[in-house]
């Protein structure tokens, strides 16, 4: 049964009331606003409506109003002022207070009886649909927890297979695919670096790793370069070479064609990397000679990641240099010049730089 | 003595109270309560007292009471009474308060009658 918590200074109006709605409800008193609001303090929740008297000695009616509102019971707990003025000021000022009814003196059972059950239900409804939509509200959350999880796996899938892909094209011209590891985490080092360092670049956590994964497109463009050219030991004559740069737009065509397999933002850092990792910071790279900030920041930063490797890298053509040497060797510019910023990125992180090509080289024993 | 014949030896208005509360003996049952209620009791205190706080508040409430059970000529009396003691000053009441002084004797001898008839 529902409980009503009678609030008057008056005994002979509280059990007038009382006589009127025990039948159907559980009843308590409260013979004045600060014991109604001690008992509403304590346990609000069981009541299911409260019958207000307003003018009451020390703690009056208007007052246990402005409290629960305060103290947001209202929203759960209805009110019904009982009043023996008839002004409509009174009535609006509890209305404004939060009062769901009003009840006036001298009491009419049947009005009684029919006002507290119509407001108990309706809140007793509500109560029923807020929680139903609490549920629900549940249930759409789990959803989106799951959706979550999976757009991350296929995300994570989609990566997997661009590494793969850059892996595969590595295969033919290294004896190994660990440069693309090594790229992916030289260009990690930097591009947080760079977040840190120059907010002025705008990189967001959500970039950094699409860049990343990017990385292993960088030279996805060798596919296309025949063995002759891609596997000659020696020297390589000034047309050989022409065409061993043009692994930068191959590659990028060859991306456009499939750039429907992602997301355009992706695809596009995708691009990027791939076409423009060989550009120079003067504009004395390759293939469209772009000059400083017009290279796009992914590249800018993969192109320092793909130099540094190669030189501590042993390749078919040359020996590895030392990191010592390899990072004396990007900073002094015999490299080509990269981006001011991003070589005070790497002078900052030569140490992490240092470590990984360390790691990287263990793993890779010289036969 | 009936119900009906109590309120109409008090100048109550029967009729209207039965319509408000629906039934003789929830009617009854709220009479008898009459004869606990403090409120009189209250503004005879705050009157001899000279607590001009107290006796409104008596008076006021007693009007209330009065209004709840259909004692018409009491609730008149005690109506205009809570009128003058708005202002909290004793002096110049004293002739409605005994008026609703006698009034009131006059309910509770009609109320103990039916009381005793129960």
């Amino acid at each position: 049964m529902k409980k009503i918590l009678i609030v008057d200074d008056v005994k002979m109006n509280r059990v007038m009331i009382e006589e009127m709605l025990e039948d159907s409800y559980e009843i308590e008193q409260a013979d004045g606003g600060m014991a109604a609001i001690m008992i509403l303090k304590a346990r609000y929740e069981e009541f299911g409506c409260v019958l207000l008297d307003l003018v009451m000695p020390g703690v009056d009616g208007f007052t246990v109003l402005e409290v629960m509102q305060k103290q947001k019971w209202i929203e759960k707990v209805p009110v019904i002022v009982i009043s023996g003025e008839n002004s409509k000021d009174t009535e609006n000022r509890s209305l404004d207070l939060g009062a769901s009814d009003f009840i006036r003196k001298p009491f009419d059972e049947s009005t009684v009886r029919r006002r507290v059950r119509n407001i108990v239900d309706l809140y007793d409804y509500r109560r029923k649909m807020d929680m139903k939509v609490e549920k629900q509200e549940e249930a759409l959350h789990d959803q989106y927890e799951l959706l979550l999880k999976q757009s991350k796996r296929i995300q994570q899938n989609n990566e997997k297979i661009i590494e793969i892909l850059g892996t595969v094209v590595e295969y033919r011209d290294l004896e190994s695919g660990e440069h693309i590891q090594r790229v992916k985490g030289f260009t990690e080092i930097l591009a947080n670096e760079a977040m840190k360092e120059y907010p002025e670049y705008g990189l967001t956590p959500e970039q950094i790793r699409q860049i990343v994964a990017a990385s292993s497109l960088h030279d996805v463009g060798k596919i296309t370069i025949p063995d002759s050219i891609l596997l000659k030991p020696g020297k390589l004559t000034k047309e050989e070479f022409d065409y061993m740069k043009s692994h930068t737009t191959r590659g990028s065509e060859l991306l456009q064609q499939i750039s429907g397999a992602w997301d355009d933002a992706f695809g596009d850092v995708c691009y990027d990397i791939c076409r423009h990792h060989h550009e120079k910071y003067d504009g004395r790279g390759y293939p469209d000679g772009l000059k400083g900030e017009e290279i796009p920041l992914s590249a800018q930063i993969v192109s320092i990641a793909d130099a540094y490797d190669a030189l501590v890298s042993e390749r078919v053509y040359k020996s590895a240099y030392t990191p010592q040497e390899a990072f004396h060797m990007i900073i002094s510019g015999e490299c080509g010049v990269f981006s001011p910023k991003l070589l005070e990125c790497f002078r900052n992180t030569r140490k992490k730089f240092e470590a990984l090509a360390a790691k990287q080289s263990e793993e890779e024993p010289d036969d | 003595m009936t119900v009906k014949e109590c309120y109409a030896q008090m100048g109550a208005d029967y009729e209207e109270v039965l319509g408000r509360l629906g039934s003789e003996a929830l009617v009854k049952r709220f009479t008898l309560k009459f004869l606990n209620d403090r409120s009189f009791s209250e503004l005879e205190q705050g009157m001899q007292d000279g607590d001009a706080e107290n006796a409104f508040r008596g008076a006021h409430t007693l009007k209330g009471v009065c209004s709840n059970l259909g004692f018409k000529a009491l609730y008149e009396v005690s109506a205009a009474l809570t009128e003058k003691l708005r202002g909290r000053e004793i002096a110049g009441s004293e002739d409605l308060y005994a008026q609703v002084k006698a009034s009131y004797q006059k309910h509770i001898e009609a109320i103990q009658q039916l009381a005793q008839e129960a």
